[in-house]
């Protein structure tokens, strides 16, 4: 069962596990179905196939193998059950539609955003900021400096030459995915909200908006030229332009932090907004190789109890679980904002349940000592998806100034203190000793529970605990599926024997009336009518004769 | 913005301070003191005691200060550096009660020096000094050992707020002149934000070697 339901087979079937379509999108079986091989429907060897599968209990429906378009030919689950040549149509034309859609969205910004800023700009006549040229100047002379980040305490790895197999397995792993229309369509209509708000934001500054904003474009633009850039490299643009923003501003703001952090914080926005699918979780590193890392080992450390970590939390008060699973769903949903800011929130709103949490429990203010175990334990149980992938995007592209010394930041710190302390945990840090953590982390062993009487239990179904009845059920509902997924797996293996069998039976009957009635090439003759039997019965041929006269 | 990033005329300074010790010695107790004026009550209204700020006048200079509550519990002691990069300044916090307390805080010293150079202003606080006749710690060999390694020594206690109030101004002024002298050293303003710029200076070569290193030998 482990190895059936994990392999790709049944990425994106979406239809029922057990069913034999979602058996026929999978790999194995669909290479034996050429893509467009026309059916034949009164075969012998058909025949026997759909005898045989009623057999099983399991029917399949002619019309449902062929191509949905109806030309004919057979479909394949993995062309959305349109057979190759039509899928390439339909896709192309997908395709083609949403570049079209693309360019007009982007052409109708831009007319916007020109009309927007020739409208604000008309009457005044006010000096804009500096020109760019000078912080250009500066930049090169920084960037000369040797300044060591954060990062570094991350990403070790993320300096060292970029591995060429992995990055080309990623890329095709990228590339091998189908992509979604209407994913990316939901995200152009974002970027185009954004944008606007942007605008919109821009115009009640009046004077420096419309160098903010021709500045923003054109470090897009500059941008897009980089794609082959390091992740380090990518920062290191992202982190220069912030500064000479924010320099800009500060000089034109007049020292006002609070102001230049307000215009900065939607500049981050528009410009992440856009650089987001090209920089988060770049090919260029292994962020996915540590993501998939620390979601198995966070996997792996399933039995982890509260206890062990001496969390100060207390579950069965309803108000107190209500805010663990708020925190949850907090962490989880900062891995679905594409602004870096807007992820820290994820990550503050998910710190300030554990707060509640801690201060229903222990009715006083929580401390370090009690909001880290806690973090721990909510990020254990809450695995949230591509943890490492949104920790170096926020570190390589935050607004500097938010991470280091804000409320945000404090709690991103901790949210790296959690991850290095569940990537680095062992029997010691939960007070275990190695043998038990090595049992536990193997799953020889589960940890027993603190309460003797729940532990271990009477008999299946126990009457004494109602989470161990429902463990029992949900054990022999998986031995039930377990044994579906057996026989289903045989009747595939059996299908696939069929029609090995059938190719084979055709060629042998083929090969068989060849044999019967063999092709005999004769030589012909001498003359063209030496064998014509019929010749004995024409008359003599004419004689020449000679007429005297 | 971080170690004085503020130009122009109206500037304003932010720091952050982590608060590094052995569990038990104060540290929640102090910061609680000194931004809440409360100890040991159950009536505080503040959610959390992890994250406090505290916003201070300085000569017609304001100061943002950012306190960071580390947690001490022995496991996470490999964490530290996780918390106290990008500081400006620690509080490095003992129990006068107990002498194994400040045998941990020379180890932070050790460790923090090594990580971070002179660029971040130490003190060393002995807490809880209204319990001086069960003190296990000699003032004397503590405030020479702070001298020792540049650092100040103050003494406090959370429950008689005694000696906090101090120990908060002094820093600030201390980290200032640091900041300004940073400043000066890298010349005009136009280059000073660049200290800023995300975070961390650590002017080491191998900081991984540094922190396997650091932490290695303050976990013996
Ligand atoms: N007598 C006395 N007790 C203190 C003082 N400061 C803290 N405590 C007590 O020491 C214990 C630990 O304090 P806490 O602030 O939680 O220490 P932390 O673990 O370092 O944060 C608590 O019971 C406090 O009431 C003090 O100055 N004098
Ligand atoms: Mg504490």
């Amino acid at each position: 069962m482990q190895t059936f339901l994990s392999g790709q087979q049944l990425e994106g079937s979406g239809v029922c596990f057990f069913g034999l379509k979602a058996i026929l999108s999978s790999s194995t079986v669909s290479a034996l179905l050429p893509a467009r091989s026309p059916p034949a429907p009164s075969s012998p060897a058909s025949r026997e196939m759909s005898q045989k599968s009623e057999r099983r209990g399991i029917h399949v429906d002619q019309s449902e193998l062929l191509c949905k378009k109806g030309c004919g030919y057979y479909g394949n689950a993995a062309w959305q059950g349109l057979c190759s040549k039509c899928w390439r149509e339909e896709y192309q034309r997908a395709r083609q539609k949403q570049i079209q859609e693309d360019w007009a969205l982007a052409e109708k910004l831009q007319r916007e955003e020109e009309a927007a800023y020739a409208s604000s700009q008309g009457a005044q006549s006010q000096p804009s900021l500096t020109p760019f040229s000078k912080f250009e100047e500066k930049k090169t002379n920084e960037k000369t400096r040797k300044v060591t980040t954060v990062k570094k305490f991350f990403s070790p790895s993320s300096r060292t030459a970029p591995k060429k197999a992995l990055a080309a397995r990623l890329k095709d792993s990228h590339e091998g995915k189908t992509p979604s229309p209407s994913i990316s369509r939901q995200s152009s209509i974002e970027t185009d909200r954004v944008s606007r708000d942007f605008v919109d934001f821009l115009k009640t500054l009046q004077k420096p908006g419309r160098e903010i904003h021709k500045q923003s474009r054109a470090f897009i633009e500059g941008m897009a030229n980089k794609k082959d850039l390091g992740a380090d490299e990518l920062s290191e643009c992202v982190q220069d332009f912030y500064q000479n923003m924010s320099d800009r501003l500060m000089t034109h703001f007049k020292g006002s932090s609070e102001r230049v952090e307000r215009v900065m914080d939607q500049v981050e926005k528009y410009i992440m907004t856009r650089l987001y699918k090209n920089v988060f979780c770049p090919e260029t590193t292994d962020d996915e190789k540590k993501d998939l890392a620390t979601q198995h080992r966070i996997r792996a450390l399933h039995w982890v109890t509260i206890q062990m970590l001496c969390v100060p939390v207390d579950e069965e008060i309803p108000e107190v679980s209500d805010n663990v699973v708020k925190a949850i769903t907090d962490v989880i949903e900062m891995d679905s904002k594409r602004v870096p800011r807007d992820k820290l929130a994820c990550i503050t709103r998910c710190s300030k349940h554990i707060f509640n949490a801690i201060k229903i429990t222990k009715n006083e203010p929580a401390s370090a000592d009690d909001f880290l175990p806690t973090l721990i334990y909510i990020v254990l149980k809450a695995n949230p998806p591509r943890l490492q992938s949104n920790i170096q995007y926020i570190t390589r592209f935050c607004n500097p100034s938010r991470l280091m010394t804000g409320e945000d930041g404090y709690y991103f710190t901790n949210l790296c203190c959690a991850v290095a302390f569940i990537e680095k945990l062992d029997g010691q840090s939960l007070n275990l000793s190695t043998e038990d953590f090595e049992r536990y982390m193997s799953g020889q062993a589960s940890p027993r529970r603190q309460e003797p009487e729940a532990w271990p239990p009477e008999g299946p179904c126990g009457g004494s605990s109602p989470g161990l009845a429902q463990v029992y059920q949900n054990l022999e509902l998986l031995t039930g599926l377990e044994a579906r997924q057996e026989r289903v797996l045989e009747g595939a293996r059996s299908l696939e024997s069929d029609l090995i069998s059938w190719q084979e039976s055709v060629e042998r009957e083929v090969q068989q009336i060849l044999e019967k009635y063999p092709l005999e090439i004769r030589t012909p003759a001498s003359a063209i009518d030496s064998d014509n039997v019929e010749n004995d019965r024409l008359p003599p041929p004419l004689q020449p004769q000679v007429f005297a006269g | 913005m971080a170690a004085g990033g503020a130009g122009g005329a109206s500037k304003t300074y932010s720091f952050k301070v982590v608060l590094l010790g052995e569990g038990c010695v104060g540290k929640t107790s102090l910061v609680l003191r000194y931004c809440e004026n409360k100890f040991n009550d159950k009536h505080i209204t503040t959610l959390q005691a992890s994250f406090l700020t505290k916003k201070l006048n300085i000569g017609g200079k304001r100061v943002n200060l950012a306190i960071w509550d580390t947690a001490g519990q022995e496991r996470f002691h490999a964490l530290g550096p996780i918390y106290y990069r990008d500081s400006n300044g620690a509080i490095l916090v003992y129990d006068v009660t107990d002498e194994d307390s400040f045998q941990k805080v020379k180890n932070w010293v050790k460790e923090l020096r090594k990580m971070l150079g002179n660029e971040i202003c130490l003190c060393i606080v002995g807490n809880k000094i209204d319990l001086e006749k069960e003190r296990n710690v000699s003032v004397q060999d503590a405030e020479e050992y702070a001298e020792s390694v540049g650092a100040k020594h103050y003494h406090t206690s959370a429950k008689l707020n005694k000696g906090i109030e101090e120990l908060f101004l002094d820093l600030c002024k201390r980290m200032m002149e640091t900041a300004q002298a940073d400043e000066r050293a890298k010349g005009n303003g136009a280059s000073q934000s660049s200290t800023s710029r995300r975070g961390v200076q650590i002017v080491d070569d191998e900081p991984q070697a540094a922190t396997a290193a650091g932490v290695g030998c303050c976990s013996g």
